[in-house]
This record gives structure tokens, sequence and C-alpha cells, in this order.
């Protein structure tokens, strides 16, 4: 774990290993593997109890997927449109082509309240932007008011998973966080007070901290609201509580219209935790005089967002709502959880997501962490064929990778050029085949497997057995078999 | 800080730029866009079992009276919670505030003087059987956002008439005033919201809060949508009910005539 200003650990894809390598400590670590797998089964339990209840869930997909996938085509006008609803209801509306502006706006806004404490509600964009860091070198401590996140944050440690951030942490460990950051020696470790204690420590923050920060799970175009959706009501509190709301939220986050939502929230709160709704959703119009905050600020973050959008296979990629179904089904992420990801956009989604975000330049291993088994596509509600797009991005790496002069000095490539000229001719295939088994049978059990290798070889074998070479071939299996029937 | 009306342009030429030269994907056929189940099946009966099955499942505590019972209803919950202290919004009917507590009406209230309060009790817009809804839309007798918020217990009023079987057909409730963007229009991703031949669709009387203007059709410009109280499942999947928000949410649902 590696600390930085805040003291809060940042999940940053230009400095974290490739996730074979990141994946070791986590392989080797039981119980965070069994605190994931725990998590990811409950919420799978749940999760196909309630969609098997909804006949047409199939329906509300295609739906759902046709609207994104219309907003994306006509973004430009729609965001035009949710920013002149948005001034004309007294918000203000910021326009930030990265991360470096996004938080020079934020602290901006920040220093003209006067600000030096911030609460905040759980939000993936600031988290991508790496706001927290950024608050606390400009003087500005964020407190974050989701359980997880003030889990994460107390007990500095990273998130997981976009829906339930701290699902790697079991409950003695929370209350070992708890118990030293609040200062109560007697706490003990049953969800129930440890929730009670959390409560408690927050309360007065809302009270007083007139200043909050928080996402958008949609941006509305047509009459400029703001919907959030949450279960514990620290997202109401901050919504409601503070004198000045800042809202951060992608460009995609845009749906056309209000009645969108029927389709969007019957989808989100099922995929995302195995609800019907989320306890509490939220959506506000800029300002209104007597409710809520009476100075309402949105900032529209691109952050390489548009960059996704010109590519015809990837631009699927944007029209993710962030339930996280992707992530608990994926046979990979329910071994590893999400540190290995070293995003804070881990899973299926966040293994084509991230890459793109970092314009192809980092995270180039993410798009491999995938068995391609297609269980991502299935339970998404926005159909998002995610394997599609990782073999995309995988050729793009390969692409990338055939480009670099080193290439020469590389085993892999060589190897991968030998094997080119080899498959490209029936004897030379043949002769191959003939001098493989010979090369192999020392290395061959007597079961018929390999299940260690030298060399390049062990690439395969550190993970999984290889089938010995049969004795005879196919072709020549089929000339012999032809003689003898004459 | 650099020039945030640069930024603006340079994000929207990009964004041009990229939906500029790519194809529409648009091909899928209206009729098969909204071919989720936009309106229920069930009979009122059922759908109000539905409701009532729904709020108990998240912990929501139900009890149903006839619309003259509803003060006596509202006083029997208030003497059960053992709580004295509540809060309502202004528009709250008179004879809803039972005798023997200690109201306080919200006329601007401070947060601090909400917060002390032990309970609130509201009206509500709209009540969704399928998902177990409570649909508030903060008009003068649904209360500001922060009086549904701080106290720890939470009483709505829930007429049967506000109660609809699926989501959809809520959002019938609240049409869009403004035109559709054109390209939407042609994607026909739109029906109509309201069918005049649809009597379930009309609100009929306005239930009880006539002072209520906030109550006229149209998109809200607040809206909660409550589904069961405040919970959280973040340590090791253990849902535990309140966290921030009212602890306790109860309901009463006030039936029909017939």
């Amino acid at each position: 774990m590696s600390g930085t200003l805040t003291g809060h650990p940042v999940l940053d894809p230009r400095h974290a290993p490739p996730f074979p390598i990141a994946a070791l400590p986590v392989l080797r670590n039981p119980q965070l593997r069994k605190n994931v797998a725990h998590a990811t089964n409950m919420i799978q339990t749940k999760r196909a109890r309630l969609v098997a209840e909804k006949t047409d869930w199939q329906e509300l997909r295609t739906a759902a997927a046709a609207i994104r996938s219309h907003v994306l085509e006509d973004l430009g006008s729609y965001l035009e449109e949710f920013e002149v609803r948005c001034t004309a209801a007294g918000g203000k509306v910021h326009w930030a082509s990265d991360a470096v502006e996004a938080r020079a706006i934020i602290i901006e806004v920040l220093r003209q309240e006067q600000a030096n404490e911030v609460i905040k509600i759980k939000t993936m964009t600031s988290a991508e932007i790496q706001l927290n860091p950024a608050l606390e070198a400009a003087g500005i401590h964020a407190y974050e008011t989701d359980l997880a996140e003030l889990i994460l944050q107390l007990g500095e440690g990273e998130p997981s998973h976009f829906v339930v951030p701290a699902l790697h942490v079991n409950r003695s460990q929370v209350r070992e966080i708890f118990a030293r950051r609040m200062g109560l020696k007697d706490l003990p470790d049953d969800p129930k007070a440890l929730t009670a204690a959390a409560r408690t420590y927050l309360r007065q923050k809302f009270l007083t901290i007139p200043t909050a920060i928080g996402g958008a799970n949609f941006l509305i175009a047509e009459t400029g609201s703001v919907a959030v959706v949450e279960s514990e009501g620290n997202g109401r509190m901050c919504l409601t509580l503070p004198r000045t709301l800042i809202t951060l939220a992608g460009i995609e986050k845009v749906l056309p219209r209000f009645q969108d939502l029927e389709v969007m929230l019957q989808l989100l709160a099922r995929s995302a935790t195995g609800e019907r709704m989320s306890p509490y959703t939220s959506l506000w119009t800029g300002v209104t005089p007597g409710d809520g905050p009476q100075r309402f600020h949105v900032v529209l973050l691109d952050n390489g967002r548009s960059s996704i959008l010109a590519r015809p296979v990837e631009r699927q990629t944007l029209r993710c709502i962030r339930c996280a179904a992707c992530l608990n089904t994926c046979p990979v992420y329910r071994q590893t959880g999400g540190h290995a990801y070293g995003s804070v956009y881990p899973g299926p989604i966040g293994a084509i997501l991230t890459p793109q975000l970092m314009h192809m330049e980092f995270a180039q291993s993410l798009p491999f962490a995938s068995s391609l088994c297609g269980a991502c596509y299935e339970v998404c509600p926005v159909k998002i064929n995610i394997p599609q797009v990782l073999l995309e991005l995988r050729s793009q790496v390969v692409n990338q990778e055939r480009r670099q002069p080193a290439r020469f000095g590389d085993l892999m490539f060589l190897g991968m050029k030998t094997a080119n000229a080899i498959f490209a001719g029936a004897r030379r295939f043949r002769a191959a085949q003939w001098l493989g088994r010979i090369a192999l049978r020392p290395f061959t059990r007597k079961d018929g497997w390999i299940h260690s290798l030298p060399s390049l070889g062990a690439k395969w074998t550190q993970t999984r057995d290889l089938r010995g070479l049969p004795s005879q071939s196919f072709r020549q299996w089929w000339v012999a078999r032809g003689k003898e029937e004459r | 800080m650099s020039a945030p009306s640069l930024s603006r342009q340079l994000i929207l030429d990009r964004i041009r730029a990229a939906t500029h030269k790519l194809p529409s994907e648009a091909s899928v056929a209206a009729e098969q866009l909204r071919s989720y189940i936009r309106r229920g099946k069930l009979s009122v009966q059922d759908r109000l079992k539905l409701m009532i099955e729904r709020l108990r499942e998240y912990d929501a505590e139900v009890v149903d009276c006839m619309p003259e019972e509803v003060p006596a209803a509202i006083g029997k919950q208030l003497a059960l919670s053992g709580r004295r202290v509540f809060v309502a919004p202004e528009g709250l009917p008179a004879q809803w505030l039972a005798a023997g507590f200690d109201w306080k009406i919200d006329r601007g209230l401070e947060n601090a003087e909400i917060e002390q309060a032990e309970g609130v009790v509201t009206a509500a817009f709209c009540g969704v059987a399928d998902s177990g809804t409570i649909v508030l839309h903060h008009s003068n007798s649904e209360g500001r956002r922060v009086l549904t918020l701080l106290p720890d217990w939470h009483l709505c009023i829930l007429y049967a008439n506000q109660v609809v079987e699926t989501l959809p057909e809520y959002f019938d409730r609240c049409p869009s005033p403004s035109p559709l963007h054109p390209s939407y229009k042609n994607l026909s991703l739109g029906t109509p919201p309201l069918h005049p031949s649809d009597k379930d669709l009309s609100l009929g009387t306005p239930p009880l809060h006539p002072s209520d203007k906030d109550l006229s059709l149209g998109t809200p410009p607040l809206a909660t949508y409550i589904s069961g109280p405040s919970a959280t499942a973040d340590i090791e999947m253990t849902r535990i009910k309140g966290v921030h928000g009212p602890r306790f949410l109860n309901v009463i649902l006030v039936r029909d005539e017939n």
C-alpha cells in the first residue's frame, strides 16, 4: 500500500504493476479471498432472485441499452440541453477536460466558499481524478460519509469495488479501525454497533460542515435535474443540509428525459445490490429556494471519455451505469478482488474502461485479465459487450508491442514469429510436430500430462497443466487407417 | 485555472468530432424499445396488498384505515411510537395534527430544531407497489427534504389512489412539459405519456391537500424515492437498518370508500 498526502492511498493506473504481478499477493491472502468471495456470492444470490422476479428483464435491458446508445450518439446536444436547464434553475455548470482542470475548478469553488472542510458522498469520478489528496494539499479536509468509504479512509485502505468499496474488509478489521480512529476502546465487532458508531461520528459533520461534494448517477437533459441513488442517507444529508453543493459527473451520465429513469431505476438497484430499489433515490434541479443548498455547481468531466466516444467498438463502454454486476459475476475478479486492477474501476468494466481513460498508455495488462467467458456481458443491464471490447483492446495492445524496437530481444515475440513461419507450411508443421514430440517426451508424465516446463514454457505450466503430445498426429492416424482398410 | 469557456468548447468539439463520423447504432424498432411492462395487471386490492407486502419486506411498518379514520390512525401510531415531539410540513391538514403531542410546524425551522424532533408526519405523492417505494415530491404537505431526513421516525400517509403497480406508471403521472428532442423523437423512444382513455392515470381529486399547488402534474424539481428505511450492507453484507436517514418508516395506507 502506497501512502499519499492524505494517508489515503490511491489506485493509480500510472504506477500500478501489471495485473498478473499485482494479483499474486491477493491470491496468497486467504482472508481477503474469503471476504471477497462471501460478498460477491451474497450480492449474486440476491441479484439472481430479483432478476428472476422481473419477467421483462431482457426488454428492460434492451430499452436501457438503446437509451444509453442514443445519448452517446447525440451527447453534445444533450449536454448543452442539460447546461441550459440546470443554469436556468440556478445551477452553475463547469466543464473540465481532464483531471487537473476538474480538481482546479473544485478547489477554486471551495476557496470562494472559504471551506477548510468538506463532506463527501461516495463519488467514483472523484476517486478517478484523485480529488482527496489534491484537497488535502490545498488545506481542505474531506470527510467521506459512505460507511464503506469511511472505513477505507480511516483505515487508510483502498477501495476494491465501486458499489461496496470495503467488501474485502471484515467486521473485526472494521472494529479495529473504528476503535483506533474514533477512540472507542470498548466497541464490539457486531455490524450494528459499528454502523451506529459511524452514525454518531458523522452526525455533527453533516450538521456543521457547509460544503459537500457528490457525484451523479444520472443527469437529466430535459429538466437539468441530477439523480443520486444510495442506501444509507448520507447522500441525502450531503444533498440537503449544506449551503453549497458540488456535483462532479462524467459527461456520459446524461439521460434524455426524466421518464428514462423508469427504465434505469428498475435495472440499477437490482443489478448493483440485489434490491428492487435502493432505499433512497434523490432528484434535484438547480437550486430550490428554502430547500437544500442555495449554491449548486456541476462539474462535467471529460478526462478521456470523448476519445472513447470516437471509437466504434469501444464506445459502448460509456453506456455503463456503474452497477458492478460484472465484477460480482467475473471469475477473475472473484478470485482477486479489486486491488489487483490498480484502478478505481476494477473488474471487467474496469479492464476495458481504465486503459481507455489512460489513452492506452497505461494499464495495458488489464484487457488480458479475463477468461472471455462472457458472464459480464450476460449480466450487464445496458448490454455492454465487454468481451468484444476486451478483444479489440487486446489487439491494440499487441499492435503497440509490435511497434516496439525492443521486440527482437523478446522471446515471446521471436517464438510467435517462429510459430507463424511453422504454421505457414504443411511440411514445416509436420517437422515441428515430430520435433515437439521428441522434445516434450522427457517432460510428459505417465498420466499423459506435462506439469512443468522450463523457460518460456513455464509461463503456461506455472498456472496450468499441458496435455502431452499424442504419439500419433491426426494426419498420421488417418493415413495409417486408410492403409489398414485397403 | 484555465479559461472555463475554452474547456467547454474543447470538450464539445471533441464530442462532435467523435459523434459526427460514426454511424448511428439505432437499429432497434420503437415498439421493441418500449416492450417492457409499463402497465400493471393487478386488481386494486391485489395492488394494495403487494404495496403492503413490499413495504414490510423492507422493514417498514404498515397499517391501513378508511379515509374518515385517518386522524385517529395517526394518533394511534404516534402513541405507539412512544415519542412526543413531532415536526410537520406546513401544508399538512390540520386535522392530522393529533392532540396530545408536541407539534413543530415547519415555517422555516432551523436544522437543529428538526434534528431534535423525535419524528415527522407527511403526505406522499405516490406509492409504487412493485418496489414498495414511497415517492415524495416535497410539496407543502410532503415537506422540505430535510424534514423527512433528520428525525429518526417517519410516518407517511398514503392514499389508495396514489398507489400504482409499476414504476413506469408513476412516471406517467409526471408527464414532461418540454417538447421532445428532435433526434429522440426520430427514435420514437417516447410514447405519449398520458393516454386519455386510461382512467387509472388520472389522479382524480387531489387526495386531501387542496392547498398544495405543487401537486400539479409535470416533472418534479425535487423528488425523493424511499424504499424502506435507511440501510447499509457495507460490513460483511449484513443488512443494518438505519445509518443516517430515519431508522423507522411507518405508513398509513388509506383505503377508498368502496
